[in-house]
């Protein structure tokens, strides 16, 4: 393989991206003011002002999310999945298989290229199905989605059900302690009958298993010394 | 159903141009990068075509959720929303903060309201990409350059503690809901047993294929394994939901 000029590649992507991230925010804060301004309507600050909470919950989990996949996304990846969203039951388990099947290092410019095309390509696909979907549901209204919907909650465990046997294969020593700490999470809290959802217990999984894989890292690192000693 | 308006249905279609467009350009980019590098041409192909075909199934439950949400928000409006960001879990959430799928009568206030709690919530991600992430993704290369095995580690945690977080909410969340299906997350709203037999296939399928690409060296396989784990496993999801034992 040739010798490649990683730094420009990646200036260029970040470059693109930022400028696409910018054109994108104005548009999407465009589309309440577009609402509004055709239904003659303002919203109901009040009833924002009270959702409060939530929405401060839901910023910080975007920066938790932003912090987190970037060192598993890569450069065009991170950019591409912040716009279009459904991260981790499509985008990321897409660039994944992508990176599986092509057999890339963790880390290469390779990997950085095969996830990159990976996600432009499912963000392509999503964006047609979605196109295609709402004619359907414009014709014969939400009756269409009765016959589906029963399915739909069942996505993420057929995803990583697959998924996860590749990346326990892969990350064995990484994914058991988390694993466990994150079932004992989950039992108490729900013995509490408190159901914390999928989006937070995701960042918590997170958390808790950089925290046990820089454990891991340090014991590791111990032994290395002492064998070399 | 609240009223749709032309205007939304512009901005839907905008959008999408949007998407695809700047999806175009990046994947442009990577294979004109992987050319100049030597990057094998049938890597390059097989990233495309399993990627097309993995990103089949998972998109239809999104197109789902338009329809679940066009009832309380219009079609354009969720059009909008799951085309650029959104995650069907979260716009639910997210749309009901202000009760909208409980209100006898949704007003359009209630709709813009809705709109714009959604809005602002989820921006803090391509914000963040906007200002800091080239400032973060330098200090990762730096780490990589000084301290690989470091930065292979926090990959690798991350990777395994999407899996740990998902895997175990879901089997927790499983075994309280058993049969009784309902609540406010999506994902509570699934049969429990159906969910725990969904992942138990899907996790059967996988290790199938992955064992007729290992002895019969089926290497065409590679690409098709986890489509085709997923279409099994969600067959066999849809077929159970109709089981009386799971009514």
């Amino acid at each position: 393989m040739k010798k490649s000029n990683t730094l420009s590649f990646t200036d260029n992507l970040h470059r693109s991206g930022r400028i696409f991230t910018a054109v994108c925010l104005v548009l999407m804060c465009l589309v309440p003011v577009i609402y509004c301004l055709s239904a003659g309507v303002t919203p109901m600050w009040g009833s924002i002002g009270m959702a409060f909470s939530f929405i401060l919950t839901y910023v910080a989990i975007g920066l938790i999310e932003a912090v987190s996949y970037a060192p598993i996304l890569g450069v065009g990846g991170q950019y591409l999945s912040f716009l279009t969203g459904n991260i981790s039951n499509l985008r990321l388990p897409c660039a994944i298989n992508a990176q599986n099947i092509a057999k890339t290092k963790q880390g290469s410019e390779e990997q950085e290229i095969i996830s990159t095309i990976a996600i432009a390509v499912s963000g392509i696909v999503t964006t047609i199905i979605i196109g295609i979907g709402i004619i359907p549901l414009a014709i014969w209204g939400a009756d269409i989605v009765e016959v589906l919907k029963p399915v739909s909650p069942y996505v993420i465990p057929a995803i990583f059900g697959g998924l996860g046997l590749v990346l326990i294969a892969r990350y064995l020593k990484l994914t058991a302690i988390p694993f466990a700490i994150m079932l004992v999470i989950a039992l108490i809290t729900f013995l509490l009958g408190k159901d914390l959802g999928q989006a937070t217990m995701l960042s918590l999984g997170m958390g808790v298993s950089l925290i046990s894989g820089f454990i891991t890292y340090k014991i590791d690192r111990k032994k290395t010394e002492k064998a070399a000693k | 159903m609240p009223k749709d308006y032309v205007w939304m249905f512009v901005m839907g279609g905008v959008l999408s141009a949007f998407v695809i467009t700047m999806s175009l350009v990046f994947l442009f980019k990577a294979i004109k990068r992987g050319k100049e590098i030597g990057l094998d041409s049938k890597k390059i192909k097989a990233a495309i075509k399993s990627s097309a075909v993995f990103s089949i199934v998972p998109s239809i439950p999104i197109v789902i959720g338009i329809g679940i949400m066009m009832n309380y928000l219009g079609l354009a409006i969720p059009w909008v929303r799951m085309t650029v960001i959104g995650a069907l879990q979260y716009e639910i959430i997210a749309m009901d903060q202000i009760e909208i799928t409980k209100a006898a009568i949704i007003t359009e206030p209630m709709v813009a309201t809705a709109l714009t709690i959604m809005t602002i919530s989820i921006l803090s991600g391509p914000i963040f990409n906007l200002l800091f992430y080239k400032r973060l993704q330098n200090k990762l290369v730096d780490l990589e350059k000084n301290n690989k095995k470091l930065l292979d580690t926090i990959t690798g945690s991350l990777l395994g503690g999407i899996l740990a977080g998902l895997a175990s909410y879901i089997i927790i969340a499983a075994f309280f809901t058993g049969n009784n299906t309902g609540g406010e997350e999506l994902a509570a709203a699934a049969n429990g047993y159906i969910t725990l037999i969904t992942l138990g296939i899907s996790m059967v399928v996988m290790a199938i294929c992955g064992a007729l690409i290992l002895k019969l060296k089926w290497k065409w396989l590679e690409n098709y394994a986890l489509p085709i784990t997923i279409l099994v496993a969600m067959g066999a999801a849809y077929a159970l939901t109709f089981a009386p034992a799971f009514a």
